[in-house]
């Protein structure tokens, strides 16, 4: 199990206390962006295309709790840019655990062992680190070489120190999926409490628009990454979720599960698209044409998507929505499950066709760590 | 100059490749607005624009900055406005649209210049001359 029992019974109640209200939209996670400024200037980032003046600009730790205590989903997950880049960051962190609220500091770790003092150890908060693969493909895909080295220095001094922490990869063309395989088994053996992966996703701002998974990609990739598990893995997510990436399920988007606020204010419709800003939760909530967004709506914008802060929620929504969903779910978090899958581990031996674009290899994996554990085998046989 | 989503695959599930968005290159741009279509179309683009632009009132006081937003249902100009964040450090301003005499894309396109490609390029140039710690650094804030 990647998402310890405390923190499952909390997010389980807030999620039964919205059905027993009668609540048909609701929050799960709050994705609050303090800022905008990075460390990295990842080609193609989405997130970061800012004049000067407005990178500069950061919520105060003020601002931040009165958004958590308006939005009042049960998880607050902070992204960026590069959190650790704020100021005050201690404060923001230490304020929202004492709100009770499980906390996932999204940083790139490059400043990690640097700040981690101004942290203490709880069960509220998570680093997630932003980890894109193994070493080369990490530094290729953060533009940064000795990237990977660093975060893993950060990742150990966390986990030495008693911290939470998991890994966050975003996957986009040309991934390397054996590659993948091999990168969690690293990271479970950094000692990562978890993983959790997505594809990536074309933002309207960003300088790349070409490079990234149509739907069928996405799920031919994360089929080939996800079948015939190794018994060590584990993602700190929704395994319905997980279930979604692989094409063994149908959502539709859920883009009020994880608003985000930032210096703009409450952005409309969700983490991705950028549509305007709402100045409180409840104008957020109120104000936006909900229907014009998701796969079914038929706007272009939304056909690729297949992202976590649009489908995780719709999963765990279906974990509480269905006796089937539940059941899926008790499923898949007690006793796991290999996926067994021999297709997808004939085409993981495919040599793997790199986009053009990328001038990205397959990394060459032993055979003994590339394998999946025992069920798969079986399988394969 | 329209920034235009890309034709999507009629069949999103089928599509291997999503489709983006095509950015125009809109840097120094000053829009005709002598129609409300035009004035409409114009903000718009200020909207979705990754650099600041520099608004003349009516009034002759100018605004430059980042617009973050606008409120275009309204069925007349004076009921719609554009939202900046001021490059002077100001807080969020609101103007509409009835107001805006004249519109410049003053700002640097942020975006401009920074695709994978050019990443690509840059990274087998450098190792090809025997560069080592090859890396993108995030540009200057003041």
């Amino acid at each position: 199990m990647g998402i310890p029992v405390a923190q499952m019974w909390t997010v389980t109640s807030y999620v039964v206390r919205q059905k027993l209200a009668g609540r048909k939209r609701y929050p799960l996670v709050l994705m609050l962006e303090p800022l905008f400024r990075c460390n990295l200037a990842c080609a193609g980032c989405g997130k970061i295309q800012y004049p000067a003046h407005v990178l500069k600009r950061e919520l105060t730790p003020e601002e931040c709790f009165k958004a958590v205590d308006e939005c009042g989903a049960p998880m607050v997950s902070i992204p960026g840019g590069e959190p650790l880049l704020h100021p005050r960051i201690g404060e923001i962190v230490e304020g929202l655990t004492a709100r009770g609220k499980y906390v996932y500091l999204c940083t790139n770790a490059l400043l990690l062992k640097e700040k981690i003092d101004q942290f203490k150890p709880s069960r509220h908060l998570t680093f997630s680190v932003h980890m894109d693969g193994q070493r080369e493909h990490h530094d290729f895909a953060v533009c940064r070489e000795g990237g990977y080295d660093i975060a893993v220095e950060g990742i150990r001094e966390a986990v030495k120190r008693g911290f939470r922490v998991t890994t966050n990869t975003t996957l986009f063309d040309g991934a390397d999926a054996k590659s993948v395989r091999a990168f969690f088994d690293e990271m479970m053996a950094l000692g990562v409490e978890g993983m959790m992966l997505s594809p990536g996703y074309s933002y309207d701002k960003a300088p790349d628009q070409q490079h990234f998974l149509g739907k069928s990609k996405t799920k031919k990739l994360f089929r080939k990454i996800l079948s015939n598990r190794s018994k060590g893995w584990r993602f700190n997510q929704s395994p319905l979720f997980l279930e979604y990436l692989m094409g063994h399920r149908h959502y539709a988007c859920t883009p009020w599960g994880m608003p985000t606020y930032n210096v703009f204010g409450w952005q409309k419709p969700c983490y991705l698209l950028q549509d305007g800003y709402a100045d409180s939760f409840a104008e957020l909530m109120e104000s936006t044409a909900w229907d014009k967004y998701g796969t079914e709506s038929g706007n272009p914008r939304c056909a690729n998507c297949m992202v976590h802060s649009g489908y995780e929620a719709s999963a765990v929504d279906d974990t509480f929505g269905s006796v089937k969903g539940f059941l899926a779910t008790v499923r898949a978090t007690l006793f796991g499950g290999a996926y067994a899958d021999p297709a997808a581990l004939e085409a993981l031996e495919e040599k793997a066709a790199p986009a053009s674009h990328l001038g990205l290899v397959q990394v060459n994996v032993p055979a003994s760590r590339a394998t999946p554990a025992a069920p798969a085998e079986t399988a394969r046989a | 100059m329209p920034q235009e989503t890309k034709a999507m695959p009629s069949d999103a599930d089928a599509g291997e490749t999503a489709p983006g968005v095509q950015h125009e290159n809109l840097q120094g741009w000053i829009p005709p607005l002598a129609t409300d279509d035009e004035i409409r179309l114009a903000l718009e683009k200020a909207f979705d624009y990754r650099g600041d632009v520099t608004a003349t009132l009516k009034d002759g006081r100018t605004i430059e900055g980042y617009v973050f937003d606008r409120r275009a249902d309204g069925p007349s100009l004076a009921q719609c406005a554009v939202r900046l964040l001021p490059r002077d450090g100001g807080g969020k301003v609101s103007v509409l649209y009835a107001e805006i005499a004249r519109l410049e894309f003053t700002g640097r396109d942020t975006a401009a210049g920074k695709s994978w490609e050019t990443w690509v390029k840059k990274y087998v140039e450098k190792k090809q001359a025997g560069e080592s710690n090859i890396r993108l650094e995030p540009e200057k804030l003041d």
